[in-house]
C-alpha cells in the first residue's frame, strides 16, 4: 500500500485490533450466553487479518486464491441470509439481521484480491490503475461509497435510542447482545479502512 | 443500535426492518453530506496529496486575486509546503471526524458548526473563494467554489426549526432557515452561476469546450471519452451554449419563488443542470489520483433534494431524533 508508511502501519494495527476483538466475541457470546452476529463477527476475523496483510504485504500469510474462495463463501452466505430476512424470516440469535452490507463487504474483498497482483502491491496502490483494472474504476468507486454509507448509516444508528422500535422493549434486548457499540465502532473502523483501499485503487 | 436490537432475547422475531430507527428527510440529507465529507476526508489522504503537488495546487488558486486573498493563500501554502505530511494528514483527520461528528447524532451540531468554519477557512486559503474575485471564475472548476457549499448545506440542514409551532415548511431547506432565507439563497447562488456562464471567456467559440477537455485529460477511458464528445459538441457554437446555460441558471435560480407545483420542474432542472455541470467537471477528477473532493456537482444534486417541495417537510417526532 502506498501512501505514507505511518498511515498504511496505524491502519494495520486497527485491522488487526479488529480482527482480534472480533475473535474475542465469538468466543466470549456463546460462553455467557449473549446473544452476538457470530457469522459477522466471524467474516471480520478473517477480514482483517486479510486486510491487514494487503495493507502491509509481510503479513500476508496465504495464497489469494484461498481467502477468494473465504470471501466467495462469505458472500454467498450473506446473499442467502439477505434473501431470508427480505422473505421476512427472522435471523435468529447468532445470525447478522442486516446482512446486506456484509455481502458488499466480501464482494469488495473479492473485487480487490482478484485484481491483478500488480494494482495491490506496495507500489502499485495508489497511482492510476492501467489496462484491464482501469476499466474496473466505476464499480470501485460505487463500492467506496456504499461503505462510505454503511459506515454513515453505523454512525447514525450508534446513538439511536432503544426505544425506537415496535416493541418497545429493546432496553432488554440492548442487554442481551454483547458489547453493541463496541461491535458498531469496529464495523466502522472496518467501513473506513475498506473505503480508503478502495479510494486508493481508483 | 439498531443491529443490535433484531437479535437481543427479547425481541428474537422481529424482522430487522421494523427494528431500525427511521430517518426523515433532513436527517438522510444531514447523512448524505456527512458521507461527502468522509469522502473528501479519504481523497485527502491520497498519496499525492503528501507531495508538493497540493500544496503547488494551493499556491495556484492565488493567481489573479487581489493581495488580501492571495497572500494569506501563498502564506499557508508555504506553510504546508514545510509540514507536509503534518498537515496535510491534520486536514484528511479533520474532515474524516466531521463525517463521523455529522454521522453520529450526539455531534451533529457541532460537526455542522465545525464544517462551516471549515468550509470558509478552505474557501479562503484553499479555493481562492472560488475564484469569484480573480475574474475568470471557472464553472468546471466549481465556482462559486465547491467547498463553500458544504457551509451553505450546514446552515440549511441545521437540525432545528425556526417556528416549530407553525405549519410544516414547504421543504426542508425552509426548516431551519427560514423559507424566504432559504429560497434567497438559492436564487444568490444559482444567479451567480449565471453570471459566471457569461463571463467574457465562456463568450467564445470554444472557451466553455476547451475548459471541458482539459478535464478530460488523466481520466480512466469510459469517462474520458464522454467528457471529450461533450466538449466537441460545445466546440463550435460555445457561445450560444453559455448563452443557453446561464439561461438556464437564471430560470433555476427565480422559478423557485413559485408555487410549490411550479417548483417540481425547477428543481428537476436543477438536478439535470448539476448532473450536467458534474460530467463537465470530469466526475470532479476523482478518477485522476488527484483531486481533493468530487468537485460541485453532487453538492447541488443534495442541495436540489433539499428544496424539493414536499407535503410534509417536518414529520411526526421519531424518538431518538431529537438534535437531529
Amino acid at each position: 500500500m502506498s501512501g505514507p508508511g505511518w498511515l498504511t502501519g496505524l491502519l494495520t494495527a486497527v485491522m488487526l485490533t479488529v480482527a482480534a476483538y472480533n475473535a474475542t466475541r465469538l468466543a466470549a457470546a456463546p460462553r455467557w450466553g449473549r446473544a452476538a452476529e457470530l457469522d459477522a463477527d466471524g467474516t471480520h476475523v478473517v477480514m482483517g487479518v486479510v486486510m491487514a496483510g494487503m495493507l502491509t504485504p509481510a503479513l500476508s500469510f496465504a495464497p489469494r486464491p484461498l481467502w477468494l474462495t473465504v470471501f466467495a463463501a462469505g458472500g454467498a452466505w450473506f446473499g442467502w441470509q439477505f434473501l431470508r430476512t427480505r422473505s421476512g424470516q427472522a435471523a435468529g440469535r447468532w445470525r447478522c439481521p442486516h446482512p446486506l452490507p456484509h455481502l458488499i463487504e466480501c464482494a469488495a474483498m473479492v473485487f480487490m484480491l482478484a485484481l491483478p497482483a500488480t494494482a495491490t502491491a506496495p507500489a502499485g496502490m495508489g497511482t492510476a490503475l492501467t489496462g484491464a483494472a482501469a476499466g474496473f474504476s466505476p464499480l470501485t468507486l460505487l463500492l467506496a461509497v456504499f461503505m462510505i454509507g454503511y459506515v454513515m448509516w453505523l454512525g447514525n444508528n450508534l446513538s439511536a435510542p432503544a426505544v425506537a422500535t415496535a416493541t418497545g422493549t429493546t432496553v432488554i434486548a440492548r442487554t442481551g447482545f454483547l458489547a453493541p457499540r463496541c461491535a458498531a465502532c469496529c464495523k466502522i473502523a472496518m467501513g473506513v479502512t475498506m473505503g480508503y483501499m478502495l479510494i486508493m485503487l481508483l | 443500535m439498531s443491529e443490535t436490537l433484531a437479535v437481543g432475547r427479547a425481541v428474537p422475531d422481529a424482522p430487522a426492518a421494523a427494528l431500525t430507527p427511521s430517518l426523515d428527510g433532513r436527517r438522510k440529507l444531514q447523512l448524505a453530506l456527512g458521507g461527502s465529507w468522509l469522502l473528501d476526508g479519504i481523497l485527502q489522504f491520497q498519496p499525492s496529496m503528501f507531495t508538493k503537488a497540493f500544496p503547488a495546487m494551493l499556491a495556484g488558486t492565488a493567481a489573479g486575486n487581489p493581495a488580501f486573498v492571495a497572500s494569506p493563500i501563498h502564506w499557508s501554502a508555504t506553510l504546508i509546503t514545510h509540514h507536509l505530511v503534518v498537515l496535510n494528514a491534520i486536514f484528511a483527520t479533520i474532515q474524516v471526524a466531521l463525517g463521523l461528528g455529522i454521522a453520529w447524532r450526539p455531534t451533529v451540531r457541532l460537526a455542522l458548526a465545525a464544517s462551516v468554519l471549515w468550509s470558509l477557512a478552505v474557501w479562503f486559503l484553499g479555493e481562492g473563494l472560488g475564484g469569484v474575485l480573480a475574474g475568470p471564475a471557472s464553472l468546471t472548476d466549481g465556482a462559486p467554489g465547491a467547498v463553500i457549499l458544504y457551509a451553505l448545506l450546514a446552515v440549511l440542514l441545521w437540525p432545528a426549526d425556526r417556528e416549530p409551532d407553525r405549519r410544516p415548511a414547504r421543504f426542508i431547506a425552509a426548516r431551519a432557515a427560514g423559507e424566504k432565507t432559504a429560497l434567497a439563497l438559492w436564487t444568490v447562488l444559482w444567479a451567480s452561476m449565471a453570471f459566471f456562464a457569461l463571463q467574457p471567456g465562456y463568450r467564445t467559440a470554444s472557451g466553455f469546450s476547451d475548459e471541458i477537455r482539459d478535464m478530460a485529460a488523466g481520466q480512466p477511458g469510459w469517462l474520458a471519452w464522454p467528457v471529450s464528445h461533450l466538449a466537441s459538441l460545445l466546440a463550435g457554437p460555445g457561445l450560444l451554449a453559455a448563452s443557453l446555460l446561464a439561461a438556464a441558471f437564471t430560470v433555476t435560480a427565480f422559478s423557485i419563488w413559485l408555487p410549490a407545483r411550479a417548483a417540481r420542474p425547477v428543481i428537476v432542472l436543477a438536478l439535470v443542470l448539476a448532473a450536467f455541470l458534474w460530467l463537465a467537471q470530469g466526475l470532479g477528477g476523482v478518477f485522476t489520483g488527484g483531486s481533493t473532493d468530487p468537485s460541485s456537482g453532487p453538492l447541488l444534486i443534495l442541495l436540489a433534494l433539499a428544496y424539493w417541495p414536499a407535503a410534509q417537510a417536518r414529520p411526526e417526532a421519531v424518538p431518538g431524533a431529537e438534535g437531529a
